[in-house]
């Protein structure tokens, strides 16, 4: 028997169906294909480009001096000329105009002749960098120049001393330009680093040493000996290959979260797929009834719609390839300037055969339902009568344990966070189950309302109509909505409590790297007492003696303890903050050394009073037993510290000091520029502009995020169309009957208006019930911040959701409100 | 389960009939309450006999052709065809049986709709994995006279001519037993004749036994022997 053109007539009859089982397809493999060639793209790119992204063969890292050990191996190794050193200092700074009139924070990188050593720094002017940077000059953002009112040629204030703007910087190889920037870089050259007067002990320095190795082959052996020689555990040695860079951690972490989104598409694809299928065969049922009547097996059966629906799949799995390439161009355009300069985008074959066996996978597991029952569909059903056997439960529940495992294998393989994955898998699980839920008593609802007009009665009958997938439709409609309302409504009250009720007396200008020895005239220079926090600099060692293994701490996506900390020292607590353990800050009957600790460490590691946590402090090791667990109140924007010594054990260590003030926003600016012209070491950070900053750039990945969600409710869309189509036969029953008894075509247009109305409204209202309760919760708990509900924002959202359902129902019913019953029965007298 | 040929054994007698059901009860399960629509029905037919089933509407005729035909099962009772159970054979085991030695016609004619006029007759053969399926259904749409049409879809057909196509489809694999669901029922007089006509003609000609379903008594009048019902009961 040849299947194939018998497949070709029924897909070419049924194309509606088809297709939108082939776009069901296509939009699970889409995003997921998209951002998993993304990530690889970008990964591909990161590993090639390697050497020019970090500007070196060998990167050395440390926030403290380089150990003696340490650079006396490098020194060895540049004297047998084996390698070429440059010395790069990264830090912030606020720079002034020479008039001191205007002032502006600046990321400060000063380095040595050699920089970079691969990958170029581009200059507005084109001129080569290595030559324009000299002695005395230096070369800015052209947001800088603009901010103080500066052109290239002026003098700049940094530090204690001044240097000429020679050129502007438009790209350097080491990382995007606009990626968190907190302000406009500033290059100098190192023989100005004495003269800048910002090296006091203490302050906020990235210090790196770039190695350039003369034969590639010896790079592995020297960054070996040089870790072997490195005398302090705060310096990192890596190799390009190794190395981690800050756009590669912000792009896994931000495509980690994309990758969650793609997988919840995938699964509310899926459900797509399945109803669409359903649709499909529920068209087909008297076709198939015919050919068991006429002698087709239940084999011939299967195999004909299992090949009909591969093919179908595959042809979906090869749209979905092409539109994840598209979808990959499209998020590469959204992240824009977040990204590495020159990332290519590549679609790799490898990608290509994943994405084909995700899609026949994907096809294969949620085919499997439809297509059992195809088994079930009796020749009776010729005769409009339902099979007299009961349905068998088992292949339902093989079904949805094979969904689950197939679903947490692929959390898995993406996140490579078992723990994470579990969670996340379970969470899923349990939003469909009370979409289910709620679903189901929505409808058990809507069956009992004691409706009175006839156009209401009909649109609610309509949601029972036979084949309406009604359930399925509102199932994943309201778990899409309710991911995206939900985020909404997070993103909102993160906002509102951190952004828009920026408290006016909260502090709001941040001064960093005070010396001891400058408290009395800087408290002179603001005019009143001024609170300052003492600040020194930690990696913690050990938990209770077990040593940190910081290489898989630093794997975690949450904060954790393989960073450097700033400890304070102090006698009592702030106001923001209360005592969840102990009863005192500190014990007066421990003779060894006490640190307080914030809750949020104990979510970083589980540690409880009297447990022992071992610091190094500029090389100098010390080890403190927890005497009290604070937390504190996370809607405050005063500063706070995770760990808080008694003045008596940290006094003595080097430390710089730390003072917030409330400033008015019209203040700022001069207070800015006479501080530090007074004081050129201090930095000053406005809180306000910085949290504007951070906003905005949440924003833009939220509305990314968000924008991909969206393709979930595509899926929900889908089976509302498949549903339309699937029930033609009797909406057209209806349709005719209606007009044939009287009823205009006004009233047939309300009746499926009002039908649709009522699937979007049920649907939404689920979802905002969901989203706000997740969001509630989250705000509440994860965050401890407060909450509002943003009514008007939520029936925006709804609204907007029930016009989408509506349109594309009626839209999808539009040839069924065309019918004229005179056609309608002229076709059933042929019949 | 297979189908097995009947062997003597205790409440069972060999019978030479084609057909046969015995003490054939059918009852539907609606809103948890059962309605009884076939009651005690037992009949049998030879080869080569024309039996219509004849009764008014709701009286239990389409329900008796579905269990006789093997296409649905009884609450209780037993039906043989050619000497092989087929009470509880499952639907595997009774496409053959569909395929080989049963044809149907319906009144709505159940033509596949994404198939051409030939295509639909030649499909039973092609299931057989008859190689000459194409020039047989040649052959038999050239004798009811639908040559021209072979390749138009049913959608393009007239009642008639579809019915015709039906016809043609229940005959090709040459069955032993032909049932009919009110075959005129949707057709004028005129082409409710010609499609009576040769139905007649092809049972005759391959001596098939035929069972028919109407309320129509002019055709009634052309069986050997008319079975009536009534309410579920066989009426005398």
């Amino acid at each position: 028997m040849r299947h194939m053109p018998m497949i070709l007539r029924q897909v070419r009859r049924s194309y509606k169906q088809a297709g939108l089982f082939v776009l069901c397809v296509a939009l699970s493999l889409a995003t997921l294909t998209a951002f998993s060639g993304f990530a690889r793209s970008v990964g591909r790119a990161l590993l090639d480009d390697a050497r020019t992204l970090h500007a070196a063969d060998i990167i050395i890292r440390s926030h403290d001096p380089i150990s003696a050990p340490l650079v006396q191996a490098v020194d060895r190794l540049a004297n047998q000329g084996r390698i070429v050193r440059a010395n790069v200092h990264e830090f912030y700074s606020v720079v002034r105009a020479p008039n001191e009139k205007a002032s502006v924070l600046s990321r400060l990188k000063v380095v040595e002749p050699g920089y970079p050593f691969y990958g170029q720094v581009t200059l507005k002017s084109g001129r080569p960098f290595k030559q324009v940077l000299a002695i005395g000059a230096c070369i800015v953002e052209q947001t800088l120049l603009d901010r103080i009112g500066l052109k290239v040629g002026d003098r700049l204030q940094v530090g204690y001393t001044t240097l000429t703007v020679d050129d502007v910087v438009t790209a350097e190889p080491d990382r995007p330009l606009d990626l968190f920037a907190f302000g406009p870089r500033v290059f100098i050259h190192s023989s100005d680093l004495d003269a800048l007067g910002l090296l006091a002990t203490g302050s906020h320095i990235h210090r790196v040493v770039l190695l350039m190795v003369m034969d590639p082959l010896q790079v592995d052996d020297i960054a070996g000996r040089l870790k072997k020689a490195s005398a302090f555990d705060g310096e990192s040695i890596d190799t390009y290959l190794t190395s981690g860079s800050v756009v590669k951690r912000f792009l896994d972490n931000f495509l980690f979260f994309l990758k969650l989104v793609g997988l919840f598409i995938l699964m509310v694809s899926g459900l797509g797929i399945q109803s669409t299928l359903t649709a499909l065969f529920n068209e087909k049922q008297r076709t198939i009834a015919v050919m068991k009547t006429v002698g087709a097996s239940g084999r011939f059966i299967n195999t004909h719609y299992t090949l009909m629906v591969f093919l179908l799949g595959a042809a979906g799995t090869g749209v979905g390839i092409l539109a994840g390439a598209v979808v990959q161009g499209g998020l590469a355009w959204m992240l824009g300037p977040l990204l590495p300069e020159g990332l290519g985008l590549t679609i790799a074959w490898s990608g290509v055969a994943e994405a084909v066996m995700l899609g026949l996978t994907v096809v294969a597991l949620f085919s499997f339902l439809p297509l059992y029952r195809l088994r079930e569909m009796r020749p009776v059903a010729i005769f409009n009568r339902l099979p007299s056997v009961g349905i068998t439960r088992w292949p339902y529940f093989l079904s949805g344990l094979l969904v689950l495992l197939f679903f947490l294998a692929l959390v898995l393989w993406h996140m490579r966070d078992i723990v994470f994955g579990f969670y996340f898998v379970g969470a899923v699980t349990a939003l469909i189950l009370a979409a289910a839920l709620l679903a189901q008593l929505a409808l058990w609802a809507m069956r009992r309302l004691p409706v009175r007009p006839l156009v209401f009665r009909q649109a609610i009958r309509g949601l029972f109509r036979r084949g309406n997938a009604t359930r399925s439709i509102m199932i994943t409609l309201t778990v899409s909505l309710a991911v995206i309302f939900g985020d909404h409504l997070i993103e909102k009250n993160l906002d509102a409590t951190f952004v828009q009720s920026f408290p006016a007396d909260s502090a709001n200008a941040f001064f960093l790297d005070i010396q001891p020895d400058q408290t009395e005239a800087f408290s002179a220079a603001i005019g009143h007492p001024v609170q300052f926090y003492p600040i020194v600099r930690a990696r913690i060692t050990s938990v209770n003696g077990e040593a940190i293994d910081r290489s898989r701490e630093g794997q975690k996506r949450r904060d954790n303890l393989s960073r450097v900390f700033n400890l304070t020292y102090r006698e009592a607590l702030l106001d923001d903050e209360t005592l969840i353990d102990g009863d005192t800050l500190f014990r007066n009957d421990w003779p060894e050394p006490q640190v307080s600790i914030m809750d949020t460490v104990v979510e970083m590691r589980r540690m409880k009073i009297g447990d022992r946590i071992g610091f190094k402090i500029q090389g100098v090791p010390l080890t403190a037993r927890i005497s009290s667990i604070r937390t504190r109140d996370s809607r405050s924007l005063s500063p706070f510290f995770y760990f808080v010594f008694p003045e008596a054990i940290m006094k003595q260590a080097p430390h710089t000091l730390f003072a917030a003030l409330t400033v008015s926003p019209g203040q700022m600016g001069p207070l800015q520029t006479s501080i530090v012209s007074r004081f050129p070491n201090i930095s000053v950070i406005d809180m306000s502009q910085t949290i504007g900053i951070l906003a905005r750039l949440m924003a833009r990945l939220s509305r990314i995020v968000r924008i991909f969600s969206l393709f979930s409710i595509a899926a929900g869309l889908l089976i509302l169309v498949s549903a339309v189509f699937a029930t033609r036969a009797e909406r057209v029953v209806e349709s005719v009957y209606y007009k044939i008894l009287g009823a205009g075509r006004r009233f047939v247009f309300t009746v499926f208006a009002l039908e649709n109305l009522l699937v979007g409204l049920l649907s939404s209202l689920l979802a905002l019930v969901m989203a706000q309760t997740g969001a509630y919760w989250v705000c509440k708990v994860k965050f401890n911040i407060g909450y509002q509900p943003f009514l008007s924002v939520s029936l925006v959202m709804l609204a907007a959701t029930v016009a989408l359902t509506v349109t594309v129902g009626m839209v999808a019913s539009r040839s069924i409100l065309a019918k004229k019953p005179v056609a309608y029965l002229r076709e059933q007298q042929n019949e | 389960m297979n189908l097995r040929t009947l062997e003597p054994a205790r409440g069972d007698t060999i019978t030479m009939a084609l057909l046969e059901a015995r003490n054939l009860i059918k009852t539907y399960t609606v809103d948890h309450r059962a309605i009884t629509v076939l009651e005690d029905v037992s009949l049998s037919a030879e080869k080569g006999e024309f039996i219509v089933i004849s009764g008014s509407s709701g009286s239990g005729k389409t329900t008796l052709l579905t269990l006789l035909s093997g296409l649905d099962h009884p609450t209780s009772g037993r039906v043989f065809i050619d000497n092989r159970e087929i009470t509880h054979a499952s639907e595997e085991d009774l496409a053959p049986l569909r395929n080989r030695t049963i044809g149907f016609v319906f009144q709505s004619f159940h033509l596949v709709p994404s198939m051409t006029a030939r295509e639909n007759v030649m499909f039973p053969a092609e299931l057989r994995g008859d190689p000459d399926a194409e020039a047989r259904a040649g052959r038999l749409l050239s004798r009811v006279g639908l040559s021209a049409r072979a390749d138009n879809l049913p959608s393009q057909l007239s009642g008639g001519e579809k019915q015709r196509i039906a016809l043609c489809r229940a005959m090709i694999n040459r069955p032993k037993l032909l049932f009919a669901d009110e075959p005129t029922g949707n057709l004028d007089s005129e082409n409710g004749k010609i499609v009576l006509a040769q139905l007649i003609d092809l049972k005759n000609e391959h001596g098939a036994t035929l069972v028919l379903v109407t309320h129509n008594p002019e055709i009634a009048r052309a069986a050997d022997r008319v079975i009536s019902l009534k309410d579920g009961h066989l009426n005398g």
